[in-house]
């Protein structure tokens, strides 16, 4: 290790008088910078270290989920389970992955019966979703405070200021005229000071949201990945300018190589992106210094499998297959996202963590408003996983006021799950479009892989 | 703990402007109390123009007088503060013999001693230790149960290591043990790491490779307390085949200097102390000058000591090729007053040639002493008398190491005695500096 290492200038608060740095923080700060001092090792691991504590962390896990899961104990002891058992390459393969359909099925079998007290309390996720629809995964404060530490060692990767300005344009609750947040919120609250944040309503007109953004002129923009290729073109096509920007975050869908080179071209900014779901958090984060994606290896173990169901090689693509390794509320023991991923080689970065090169995933194209309004077609994950018999969805937009829901059921929806379907949308699309249901055994990709949860079929589709 | 590593790992790479920065920010703080809770600390800081709530500067600084171990010695209790501040833990005392044998009153807060324990593993953390092995550490135990054959045996590495993580176990060999118990302990006990003062460590390795005993266990040699000379560490590579870890430490200002990871030059803790080498007119040094190491720990409420003059010397040393921004003290002389007092009135940094004596079969072990300002005692442990040739070759070199107006005389011994530290000096002055 020659070469200077860039490091972060800012220090944590301190809750000691008279200690001002180094600073003795809070405790849940402290137990947030610890995580981050072995995350800040472990990157350096090589692999199969890595992959070797993940299968010294999931042998508690799996004999938790064999004793208080009753779905994992059958589905286990079908696989030949032990309980104490070591978990290895050879038991690893011979366990079955399990499917949305395995999950819908197993209903409440799915949660552990008895959460050890010390992982905290329980919270369902209400976060960005997957792939077709969500399922909705209960989460103890223990999980939460890996992803959390998982979120800082994003924010250290990339070095940002924490002093700038970040616009959020996100489902972000009554924030159409805009809202104004004294910091930046999970994770850096508490441990750093930080700036401001303004916030703003994704499921709002684009041209609104284009006005928004210019007004406040932020250092950083945080938002859903095919969102900025809907704004840049607005910016494009006004001539308007972000000088000040430093930087695009995004979350939540594919970002191509062309929104990147228009991100660039439009605002002078390149994007850093993250690749997470909404069943199992972070699962990669762009490289700071190569390209491609680094596996989130200590909070996941995500193998990418192809066909006959053995793992990818570098170069190749296959289904991104994922197992929590924190979660004692609901276990995910290889769990299919119905996400598609190519497997990269080793990053010339160095760190040992395990490399995406290319996530195909969710898309979406805007929504046309009968008003002439474009806007983001953001659906509430939420909402949706509560309407039990639905594996998969795709919204289209068959003409201005009308909706074709498209659904691969495990039944026809009641009249009941149609209506509260039909609601979820129309709340945030923001117009009483008309709808129409009809059931598929199974939804296409668009070519590229591509899964569009909003299609526009629109004779004169619009932009994205 | 280990959020205060996370925090280091990220600080050894910030420019030393910042560093100063932030150590002024919290030597304000400091000196506030100091001067509202020591009298003592009140008078000097008054002397140097400080008033409460004032800026810290480098110009005020400067200002402030240094204090030597000897006045803190005289003031006993009134160097200590009457309370901590709030929430600072409880207070720890202690004193220090020292290597003199005159004791020093010591205090500190349960937090500095956290940060001098988080600084212990940034120390293995950069050496890349592997905790799961076996620790080898040569050291005084004062309840007396170490001692030879087997030593002590520990169950693990004990705190700081054992509170952070899982380690191996550890065997402690009482540092009063020859060097012959020593080498048996190490080749029965087979440690992966050693600890111990320099001079035990060379003694050692010497030992083995006279008696063409290999021992290929070891992953690392970790030393403090006495200066390192070029010859430990060729020492260590030859017998063990690994390379020396030093440090430089103080019980009563924790740590002062860690060696760099990658080069044989020191970083200094930044983090805990503010660490000056200063020229004989007080002023700072420059890289490739030697002058003496004034630490103040800047978080110590429990005993403020700003401007401590440890009574060693340092050569400062110019960035590190590392890349890390913590100063650089290119080498650590020891003791000042165990420098040659020359018949000018000024001293020199003295440094015995050990050539010559590596040449000489039976030399076990060696001391030189200045006894006046024209007189040197070379102590001798030898296994069989030196011849009249023998003796004029250790002569020559002490006088080409340290000059042609003194003049040598050989007393031999069973055995020198150590310091009442249990540190062992190559060179000792017994005129006072």
């Amino acid at each position: 290790m020659t070469a200077m290492r860039a490091s972060l200038a800012a220090v944590p608060l301190s809750n000691l008088e008279g200690m001002g740095w180094p600073a003795i923080p809070t405790p849940h700060s402290a137990h947030m910078l610890a995580i981050q001092q072995q995350l800040g090792q472990s990157q350096w691991w090589p692999r199969a270290q890595l992959r070797d504590w993940q299968f010294r962390q999931l042998r508690p896990l799996f004999e938790h989920a064999f004793r208080t899961v009753p779905f994992y104990a059958a589905h286990l002891a079908s696989a030949g389970y032990r309980p104490g058992q070591e978990i290895d390459e050879e038991f690893w393969r011979r366990l079955p992955l399990l499917t949305r359909l395995d999950l819908r099925k197993a209903g409440a079998a799915i949660r552990s019966t008895d959460v050890p007290r010390a992982h905290g309390k329980i919270a369902e996720t209400d976060t960005s979703g997957s792939t077709g629809t969500p399922i909705k995964v209960p989460k103890t404060e223990a999980e939460q405070l890996v992803w959390s530490s998982l979120a800082l060692r994003e924010e250290l990767w990339h070095r940002r200021d924490w002093h700038a300005k970040v616009a959020v344009i996100r489902a972000s609750g009554n924030a159409t005229t805009g809202q104004h947040m004294p910091n930046w919120g999970s994770p850096l609250a508490g441990i750093f000071a930080t700036g401001p944040v303004s916030a703003f309503e994704i499921r709002s007109d684009v041209v609104r949201q284009a006005e928004w953004l210019r007004r406040e002129d932020p250092d950083y923009l945080l938002t859903f990945g095919t969102n900025v290729v809907f704004l840049c073109e607005e910016f494009r096509a006004r001539g308007w300018r972000l000088p000040r920007l430093r930087e695009v975050r995004t979350v939540g869908e594919v970002i191509e190589p062309e929104t990147r080179r228009l991100c660039r071209e439009v605002w002078g900014a390149g994007i850093t992106d993250i690749y997470s779901c909404e069943e199992a958090g972070y699962l990669a984060f762009q490289c700071p210094e190569a390209e491609g994606y680094h596996v989130q290896m200590e909070g996941s173990l995500v193998e990418v499998l192809d066909e006959s169901g053995a793992s990818c090689a570098p170069g190749k693509t296959g289904r991104v297959v994922v197992t929590t390794l924190h979660n004692y509320a609901m276990p995910l023991l290889r769990y299919e996202l119905g996400d598609v991923a190519e497997v990269g080689g080793p990053c010339p970065c160095g760190r040992g963590l395990e490399v995406l090169t290319r996530m195909v995933g969710r898309a979406r194209d805007q929504v046309r408003l009968p008003n002439g309004e474009k806007r983001y077609a953001w659906q509430s994950p939420k909402k949706l996983a509560e309407i039990e018999p639905i594996l998969r969805y795709q919204v289209a937009q068959v003409a201005l006021d009308e909706l074709e829901v498209r659904l691969v059921a495990t039944r026809k929806l009641t009249p009941e799950e149609e209506d509260a379907f039909r609601r979820a949308v129309v709340a945030n699309l923001g117009y009483d479009f008309r709808f129409r249901f009809v059931y598929r055994r199974d939804i296409p990709r668009a070519p590229g892989g591509k899964y569009f949860v909003f299609r526009s079929e629109l004779e004169v589709p619009a932009p994205g | 703990m280990l959020a205060l590593l996370q925090q280091f790992e990220q600080s050894q790479w910030w420019p030393p402007e910042r560093h100063a920065q932030l150590q002024f920010r919290q030597l304000g703080v400091l000196l506030n109390y100091a001067f509202e809770r020591v009298p003592f600390n009140r008078e000097r800081l008054a002397s140097a123009g400080y008033r409460p709530g004032m800026e810290v500067t480098p110009e005020l600084w400067a200002r402030i007088p240094v204090v030597t171990r000897r006045e803190l010695q005289a003031l006993g209790d009134a160097a200590v503060a009457p309370d901590l501040p709030k929430d600072h833990g409880s207070l720890i005392a202690d004193s220090t013999s020292g290597s003199t044998g005159v004791p020093l009153r010591i205090a500190k807060s349960d937090h500095v001693q956290t940060i001098w324990s988080a600084i212990t593993l940034r120390e293995a953390l950069w050496h890349r230790r592997d905790f799961r092995l076996k620790l080898g550490a040569l050291k005084r135990d004062p309840e007396g149960l170490a001692f030879a054959p087997a030593g002590r045996a520990y169950p693990d590495w004990a705190a700081p290591f054992a509170a952070v993580y899982e380690t191996g176990p550890a065997t402690l060999l009482d540092s009063r043990c020859t060097t012959a118990e020593r080498a048996a302990w190490l080749l029965q006990e087979r440690p992966a790491y050693l600890v111990g003062f320099p001079s035990l460590i060379r003694d050692l390795a010497r030992d083995l490779l006279e008696r063409g005993i290999s021992y290929t266990g070891l992953r690392g040699v970790n030393t403090r307390g006495e200066p390192v000379e070029t010859e430990l560490r060729e020492l260590c590579r030859r017998a063990f085949g690994v390379e020396v870890a030093d440090m430089y430490s103080a019980n009563e200002v924790g740590y002062v200097a860690l060696q760099c990871p990658d080069a044989e030059q020191f970083h200094v803790q930044s983090e805990s102390s503010l660490v000056e080498v200063l020229d004989g007119e007080g002023r700072p040094c420059a890289p490739g000058e030697v002058g003496t190491i004034v630490v103040t720990p800047i978080h110590n409420f429990a005993m403020p000591m700003l401007r401590y003059a440890l009574g060693d010397l340092a050569e400062v040393g110019a960035p590190c090729a590392c890349g890390r921004g913590l100063p650089v003290l290119r080498r650590i002389l020891g003791r000042a007053r165990d420098t040659l007092a020359l018949p000018s009135g000024t001293r020199r940094y003295a440094r015995i040639e050990t050539k010559t004596l590596q040449q000489i079969p039976g030399i076990v072990q060696f001391q030189v002493v200045q006894k006046t300002l024209y007189d040197i005692e070379m102590k001798l442990v030898t296994r069989r008398s030196l011849g009249p040739e023998e003796e004029a070759m250790l002569r020559a070199e002490v006088k080409k190491s340290l000059g042609d107006h003194l003049s040598v005389v050989f007393t031999y011994h069973d055995e020198i005695a150590r310091a009442p530290s249990g540190k062992y000096f190559d060179f000792m002055s017994e005129i006072p500096a």
